[in-house]
């Protein structure tokens, strides 16, 4: 869990040393897109609805995305923990309808994947 | 959801959650922490940023340059013609100069500042001078060519933050220059501003020059602002709806000069 923590705590710091200087060049249509944001959405997406992971990703995220801008600290931190937890609602209920009308086909995904 | 069942890992969540939102009665210091060891990281990666973004952009737009080539080629020529007879008025201005007794006095003091970090969607800087160095909320940004980049909207012990005039929460009173119209210049975001309050009855066309003026005394006057983009009429109102594009582009800023103090008289 530490581990997890000092990971994310360095990656999600250099994503916005780059969100406030190397990116502000690459303009695509007038607008830099957020990739703190779009990174802690991502491991929402992609991770197991069990874990964690991608909630201290959000709250990391934000928590840096908060100190680099003129927001009071703590205001993109909830937004993207709540963003996280919205996500992991979502795709948890969509699992298990998917699972209640499709039970052979995840019954095969889930020997399938490790 | 099994996370949110465990107690313990809710009281964990409960208690980080405080402990952030705490950091805002010293988020001066906090900020300004993190600022200290980042700012070096920033000024490397926006300096790597602007050289890839330029050999990228140049790229792209070869053609555009050799027909941006050709044209400047045109305007440098009938600049030559117009600087022999800016030398001719230079002449005469300073004689008359030194006829009136008016010295050349500076209208305000200036700070150099370099640009450490960018919020393109808050439209704001960072720059590496703070209240330590004698700066404080509203003193005017701008740039060395005398365009207005914005003013401090927040001061850290040594760095501050610039809200830009296209940011929302910027509004002065601005005129086109050379001329009596005058209005109000309000930050839309997205780098655009709105050229707001000039009466109808007033010339306004594309491409006129808008410049600050001191009638707000929030900046100095005839700091460059940008130039009208449209201009359109309505019957209901008795103003005109108009729009400015920026002079200065966030993009391109790395060093700026914050203005110590003015003087609108």
């Amino acid at each position: 869990m530490i581990k997890q923590v000092l990971i994310l705590l360095a990656v999600f710091y250099l994503l916005a040393l780059l969100q406030t200087s190397f990116f502000v060049d690459f303009r695509i249509w007038g607008v830099v897109p957020n990739f703190i944001l779009i990174s802690a959405l991502l491991i929402n997406v992609f991770e197991k609805p069990q874990k964690n992971t991608g909630m201290l990703a959000g709250f990391i995220g934000g928590f840096f995305l908060d100190i680099f801008s003129s927001n009071p600290i703590g205001f993109y931190a909830l937004i993207l923990l709540a963003s996280s937890f919205l996500i992991k609602i979502i795709l948890s209920n969509l699992l298990k309808i998917i699972e209640q009308q499709y039970p052979v086909t995840m019954q095969r995904t889930k020997s399938m994947t490790i | 959801m099994r996370f949110f069942f465990k107690k313990g890992k809710i009281l964990v969540l409960i208690v980080g959650i405080i402990i952030v939102l705490s950091l805002n009665f010293f988020q001066k210091e906090v900020k300004g922490f993190f600022y200290v060891f980042s700012a070096p990281i920033q000024i490397t990666f926006g300096a790597a940023g602007d050289k890839v973004s330029g050999f990228f952009e140049a790229i792209g737009n070869l053609s555009e340059l050799k027909t941006a080539n050709d044209e400047l080629q045109k305007v440098i020529q009938e600049m030559l013609a117009e600087k022999a007879s800016f030398a001719e008025l230079k002449k005469e201005n300073e004689t008359l100069r030194e006829a009136l007794q008016v010295g050349l006095q500076k209208d305000f003091q200036l700070a150099f500042v370099t640009v450490v970090g960018k919020d393109i969607g808050q439209e704001s800087i960072l720059i590496n001078r703070g209240a330590g160095d004698g700066l404080l909320v509203g003193m005017p940004v701008v740039t060395q060519q005398k365009i207005l980049v914005g003013r401090i909207g927040e001061v850290l012990e040594n760095f501050s933050r610039v809200v830009l005039i296209s940011n929302k929460e910027s509004a002065f009173d601005a005129k086109v220059s050379g001329t009596e119209t005058t209005g109000v210049a309000r930050g839309q975001g997205n780098s655009k501003i709105e050229f707001d309050l000039v009466p109808q009855d007033k010339v306004l066309k594309v491409d006129d020059l808008v410049v600050s003026s001191s009638l707000g005394g929030i900046y100095p006057e005839g700091l460059l602002a940008g130039l009208v983009k449209k201009v359109s009429r309505n019957d209901v109102s008795p103003f005109y709806q108009s729009e400015i594009a920026p002079l200065f582009d966030i993009q391109d800023s790395n060093a700026v000069f914050v203005i110590l103090n003015f003087n609108n008289d």
